[in-house]
């Protein structure tokens, strides 16, 4: 029992570190929360099933379908919502506010469009499941976990040996120096954009196929965003290990507990953590300066 | 006895020592100049004696009392108001209210006054814009107290933080770069406003300004920092002729030219 | 006629949340996504102590009042003290939002999911414009004291506040207090005009109304956001719009507000005779913003 929570926690939170990610790469550039990821996330995995039930392409396919079409949302999502605030140079709580009314007017739109039906992707993985210590555990799971481990050690390796790479994180510590030197600021910009959508879609489709897929699907994604608080908005490992942290002690809690509490434990566990370490595990330093 | 004494005041922020080992005192009705080159720590400076940042080691004292790592409220309540390198006003108060917020202490009334809206809160409220209008006086802003603040011109924006900071009746008065930006017409201005207010006031006064005019028209006393060091501490005198300083700011080549 | 009267009365009321939301949101600038709560915790007090204690209806809405407020300080004590980023404080009130609804739709004596029928009616509409009319009275006084001022630095430049003296988390603090009791005052109101309640009406959609309503109508006005509520309100009633048409726009209006208009429809202005007056001589007080640009 121990072992099998512990491994369902571990592959959530692969999926919470996934969806972390594209959290903390906006963050990291342009220093606000983009509440607007959760709704790429849900478009993303709208994007996926429809490629693979209606168009009947394989699952390999439709994942790319998908992080080729929630990368170009998000690139539009930037350039028709908040480049106008970043030329502006608004105060981020402009850009938070935005990121909000793009996101309430999104997900309503699949609504009234789309409508509130549930779609599960068709069988991708036979129900089978591998003995694992006595353990009963999905390949889907299973599949799930590694695939965003190894995605998000491909966006390590882009960020810390690519030009490009080294230019958003130079970027990311100080943007007016980084515009000084030559670094195109609107292009890069874009760039990170491109790359939250990315992983917006991967995200979104495996969250499609563990949960389903419906217009508020991007209330799991929310709990993305704490773990991306938790493990320190705008840094990469720290997402991941907010992500596995909170993917498994909010399992620990549904299995040990009650289900009925769990989101309200991660919310209140958010609070308590932030209190104490108010820039997450391994946040950057956030003291606004004098 | 000194109003105000930094000892042996180390800062650190994770490996990078902003400021290191800076000890000098203040005496009351001295107005002193901290100069050095951009990013040597004197702001940093500022941010531990106001209370920004805690110091990691050392100690100041203020009037007697030490205010090491106390918090930047009750600093401002024991007498030190300082104003911003990069002005920081309400914007969207305008120029009298800008004022007249900081004159709060003095508001006598409670919550539920206020909200009632009370004779005596209109009599306070009409005290306090007295008293508002005073200030703007004395930095000469009376023509534009309907305006919001961020729609003053540059050196306004720096006066009427001046006048904010008064309001906050400070013994000390940190000034951080008061000048940047201004013409030589506006400097003068400026100095004879600095010494205008010290006089009026009572006030002793640390000024970090990179208008070297400006800093040896006021100061005659001068301490130096340089890479979060303080180089030397003289006479407006001993420091235009000490090398050290030249080295500093102009660099190796210079200097020795 | 009836028909009117009660658009009205939810006018009303709701105008009674939103303006004190303006306090927090728009005069101290912090963003909140879950004050529906709020007026939630003040329904459900007072519909139980009317409805199983018979309490009369004036002690019972003050009595949401302070509920709100005491929760609110439950919520704001670990977060505003910690001088959370706006963003977090967002997150949080959206946990919050999320767990009173986990609480309400548990407990057995608010009947869960089910909710409380039968609440006698005691809001008419004379009843919540005269709470509407006191409510907006009490907030200008607040915005015009030294409370409001403190609060508006706070926004404006919370480390010029700081250094000034004044105190941020009791600044917060007040304002998050005074919005929680505005709400719980609404919900209490509401509660006894609709004779029933439920966790339901108390959602994510309520908050964004609200939330919408501040930033639309102007952060740092008061009668903005009043004329927001009131439009929110009436339009789609008007036009006969489902609930989910009604968020699309919300979404899309916080959206353009922000790209073209970021202070609101009313700026930082308030509606008033002399207001519109100048705004047919405004060109004034503007010159030297103009010259500067130039």
């Amino acid at each position: 029992m121990f072992l099998q929570t512990l491994i369902t926690g571990f592959s959530i939170g692969g999926i919470y570190a996934l969806m972390a990610v594209g959290y903390s790469l906006v963050f990291s550039i342009l220093n606000f929360s983009n509440f607007a990821h959760g709704t790429i996330i849900m478009l993303g995995a709208y994007i996926g099933y429809f490629l693979i039930s209606s168009f009947n392409l394989s699952f390999p396919l439709s994942l790319i379908g998908a992080v080729l079409g929630a990368a170009l949302l998000s690139l539009l999502n930037l350039r028709l919502a908040y480049n106008p605030l970043i030329n502006r140079r608004s105060p981020s709580l402009y850009l938070m506010i935005t990121a909000m009314g793009v996101s309430i007017f999104l997900e309503n739109m699949v609504y009234v469009t789309v409508g509130s039906h549930f779609y599960s992707f068709p069988e991708i993985f036979k129900q089978s499941t591998i003995k694992f210590f006595g353990s009963d555990i999905s390949p889907l799971d299973l599949a799930a976990l590694i695939f965003s481990l190894i995605s998000i050690y491909a966006l390590h390796i882009f960020l810390t040996k690519t030009k490009i790479g080294t230019a958003i994180r130079a970027a990311s510590y100080d943007m007016t120096t980084a515009s000084l030197n030559g670094v195109n600021m609107t292009k890069l910009i874009g760039i990170v954009f491109l790359l939250a959508g990315a992983f917006a879609g991967l995200a979104g489709v495996f969250l499609g196929v563990k949960y389903m897929v419906y217009p508020t699907m991007g209330w799991i994604t929310n709990k993305a965003y704490i773990a991306a608080v938790i493990g320190g908005l705008g840094s990469l490992p720290g997402a991941v290990i907010g992500g596995l942290i909170l993917g498994v002690l909010e399992t620990f809690v549904s299995v040990y507990i009650s289900s009925t509490i769990r989101d309200v434990f991660s919310f209140s566990m958010v609070i308590i953590f932030l209190v104490i370490q108010p820039a997450g595990l391994l946040g950057k330093y956030l003291e606004e300066k004098v | 006895m000194p109003l105000l004494e930094l000892k042996n005041v180390t800062k650190a922020f994770g490996g990078i020592i902003a400021v290191k080992d800076v000890s000098f005192s203040v005496d009351s009705g001295e107005i002193i100049g901290l100069i050095g080159p951009n990013g040597a720590g004197k702001t940093t400076i500022f941010n531990l004696i106001t209370g920004v940042y805690k110091p990691t080691e050392g100690n100041i004292v203020f009037d007697g009392k030490d205010i090491t790592g106390a918090s930047p409220a009750s600093i401002v309540n024991a007498g030190i108001a300082r104003t911003f390198q990069n002005i920081r006003l309400f914007n969207k108060l305008s120029v009298l209210e800008n004022i007249r917020t900081v004159l709060y202490r003095e508001a006598d009334y409670g919550l539920g006054d206020a909200l009632l809206r009370t004779p005596k809160v209109t009599r306070i409220e009409k005290k306090l814009y007295d008293k508002s209008l005073e200030y703007l006086e004395v930095v000469g802003l009376t023509d534009f107290i309907k305006n919001r603040a961020d729609s003053l011109p540059y050196g306004l924006q720096r006066k009427l933080e001046i006048a904010r900071a008064l309001a906050l009746d400070p013994k000390l008065l940190l000034l951080d770069e008061p000048a940047a930006g201004m013409n030589p017409d506006e400097c003068v201005d400026l100095v004879e406003l600095i010494e205008k207010i010290k006089k009026t006031y009572d006030l002793t006064i640390i000024l970090i300004e990179h208008h070297m005019d400006v800093v040896m028209e006021l100061c005659p006393r001068i301490v130096v920092i340089n890479f979060g060091e303080m180089l030397m501490e003289g006479t407006t005198q001993e420091v235009q002729n000490d090398s050290r300083v030249l080295k500093a700011y102009l660099g190796e080549e210079y200097a020795n030219a | 006629m009836d028909y009117i009267y009660g658009v009205m009365a939810v006018i009303c009321i709701e105008i009674i949340a939103t303006v004190g939301l303006s306090v927090f949101t728009g005069f101290t600038g912090l963003f909140s996504l879950g004050h529906a709560a709020f007026m939630a915790i003040g329904a459900y007090t007072s519909a139980i102590l009317t409805y199983f204690y018979h309490v009369p209806f004036v002690l019972a809405l003050l009595s949401g009042m302070l509920m709100s407020g005491l929760i609110s300080i439950i919520l704001g004590f670990p977060t505003l003290r910690a001088k959370l980023r706006g963003d977090y404080f967002a997150i949080a009130t959206l946990g919050f939002g999320e767990a009173m609804r986990v609480i309400l739709e548990n407990l057995s004596i608010t009947q869960g999911a089910r909710g409380l029928p039968g609440i006698k009616h005691y809001t008419t509409l004379p009843v919540a414009a005269i709470f509407a009319v006191v409510v907006v009275w009490l907030t200008k006084n607040f915005i015009l004291s030294k409370f409001g001022r403190n609060a508006i630095a706070v926004r404006e430049d919370a480390v010029a506040a700081e250094m000034a003296g004044i105190d941020l988390f009791k600044v917060r603090m007040l304002s998050l207090i005074y919005s929680a009791m505005c709400g719980g005052l609404a919900g209490g109101l509401f509660a006894h005009y609709l004779n029933f309640i439920q966790p339901a009406m108390f959602t994510s959609v309520l908050s964004t109304q609200l939330t919408s309503a501040v930033v639309a109508g102007g952060m740092g006005s008061i009668t903005g956001p009043i004329l927001a509520i009131a439009l929110f309100i009436a339009v789609p009633e008007v036009l006969r719009v489902a609930n989910m048409w009604r968020l699309v726009a919300y979404g899309l209006i916080l959206v353009l507000i922000m790209i073209f208009r970021p202070s609101g429809i009313m700026g930082y202005h308030e509606l008033s005779f002399e207001w519109i007056g100048n705004l047919f001589r405004k060109k004034n007080c503007n010159k030297i913003a103009d010259k500067r640009r130039t």
